[in-house]
């Protein structure tokens, strides 16, 4: 009986195991194959969609079909496209950045004042248009957006901030509902607080805090658009960090209409905070 | 005046206004379902003489757990075929996936991508497909350079 020779079997051992790895290392490839083939997809949909609009839109006016008031309507129409095109691009670019440093502050944006009141109803009236189509107003509150001092911000950051939360409440709203957007100064912390509260899918408690996760869609928001590529919060997440601010999500059932949720995103942006620090980090 | 009935199924109507905006021009009856619920009530209760299906699409709530978002259009194609064959159908889409377009026009449905196929196209297809006269580029245009397009197949 001849005995084993311990250094072939040792050789055994480790082809096995390698053999193990590089199965496992082929599914995680094939699964990162597929990810980046839906998310090519997703993107192209996502940005032909509205330029194949416009497109059409202009085939439509320059072959007078229609009198002046539909031709303003149509340009409403282009308008409110394009709107969503820019505001893509603008988010593609921000993610190749953040997968390219992992750090926003290398795009060095200026830090300047921004009056959020402003910002927001522009905001407000760019998505107008998009919102009309589903019949749902977006309403900045007078009422309840305090007066407070600006914040030192990235405006062009945190605009894609606000826009991304605006543009989801628009896109996963009930038709015939309202996206309603308050803003809170909070002086014993030096802080300003903005809201945009919507009401249609849910937002389970279990997704409150994944919702910003890079690429996160829950089953709701999948079903309603099946086109996203899950960045928007995510890049708001992100970008509200490097401000050293605080982005956060709720959701309850609505009271008397069956089917349909609260959602409430609120960021919470420090005055002054990033100013004195920025001084040192050389943002 | 026309008053054939086209059904635009698109989660997201806004992108089908340009076609909605020139088919009703044209004076077809136009109605928009924006899930595959709402487009089996209208294939159910109207006289649907042509129908556009976008491939990735809301199933809604009666459909939901049966059908993937990503390919509510393919399972509507389907449906269409077996229990409406008589309505023509057309995929409007920006999937570029080869094996959905196959799938799709394995079932005898023209797809036609967002984005490459101009509006004066689309509805030259449509016009061709309700009156049964032959796809002409012609119609429309007076261009003489773009040849006689008489009869040219699509």
């Amino acid at each position: 009986m001849s005995e084993t020779d311990p250094s072939s079997e040792q050789l055994r051992r480790d082809v096995t195991r390698l053999e193990q790895e590089n199965g496992a290392l082929t599914r995680r490839i094939d699964q990162i194959e597929k990810e980046r083939v839906e998310y090519l997809q997703n993107v192209s949909h996502q940005l032909v969609a509205p330029l194949n609009a416009i497109k059409w839109h202009i085939e439509n006016l320059t072959e007078a079909r229609m009198g002046v008031d539909r031709a303003r309507k149509v340009l409403r129409s282009v308008y409110s496209q394009a709107t969503i095109a820019v505001h893509l691009a603008k988010n593609f670019n921000l993610m190749s950045n953040l997968e390219a440093d992992h750090a926003l502050s290398k795009l060095k944006e200026p830090l300047q004042e921004v009056a959020l009141r402003k910002l927001l109803i522009n905001l407000a009236d760019d998505f107008q248009p998009l919102a009309w189509d589903s019949n749902i107003n977006i309403v900045v509150d007078e009422a309840h957006f305090a007066d407070g001092p600006p914040v030192w911000a990235m405006r062009p950051l945190v605009s894609q901030v606000f826009s991304n939360i605006i543009e989801n409440a628009v896109k996963y709203s009930s038709n015939d509902t309202k996206v309603t957007i308050q803003g809170n100064y909070l002086s014993g912390s030096d802080c300003f607080s903005v809201s945009i509260q919507s009401q249609g899918i849910p937002l389970k408690p279990e997704h409150v805090n994944m919702v910003f996760d890079r690429g996160f869609r829950s089953d709701e928001a999948k079903r309603k658009y099946p086109a996203g590529t899950g960045f928007g919060l995510y890049i708001a997440r992100r970008i509200v960090e490097i401000h050293e601010g605080k982005i956060m999500a709720s959701c309850r059932k609505h009271p008397t209409v069956k089917n349909d949720w609260i959602t409430v995103f609120q960021v919470i942006l420090s005055v002054t905070g990033l100013q004195g620090k920025a001084r040192v980090r050389e943002y | 005046m026309n008053t054939k009935t086209i059904l635009l199924i698109d989660d997201e109507q806004a992108l089908l206004e340009p076609l909605a905006e020139a088919l009703e021009f044209e004076g077809y009856r136009v109605l928009k379902a924006r899930t595959a619920d709402e487009a089996f009530v209208f294939l159910n209760t109207e006289p649907i003489d042509l129908v556009t299906i976008d491939i990735m699409l809301d199933p809604g709530v009666e459909c939901g757990d049966d059908v993937d978002s990503h390919k509510t259009g393919l399972y509507l194609c389907g449906e269409v075929k077996k229990y409406w064959p008589e309505i023509d159908a057309f995929c409007i889409s920006v999937v570029s996936d080869m094996r959905v377009i196959k799938q799709v026009e394995s079932l005898g449905i023209r797809f036609l991508r967002k984005g490459e196929t101009p509006l004066r196209t689309v509805l030259n297809m449509f016009r061709s497909r309700l009156t049964g006269v032959a796809y002409s580029t012609e119609r429309d245009r007076q261009d003489p350079r773009r040849g006689t397009g008489k009869n040219s197949e699509y």
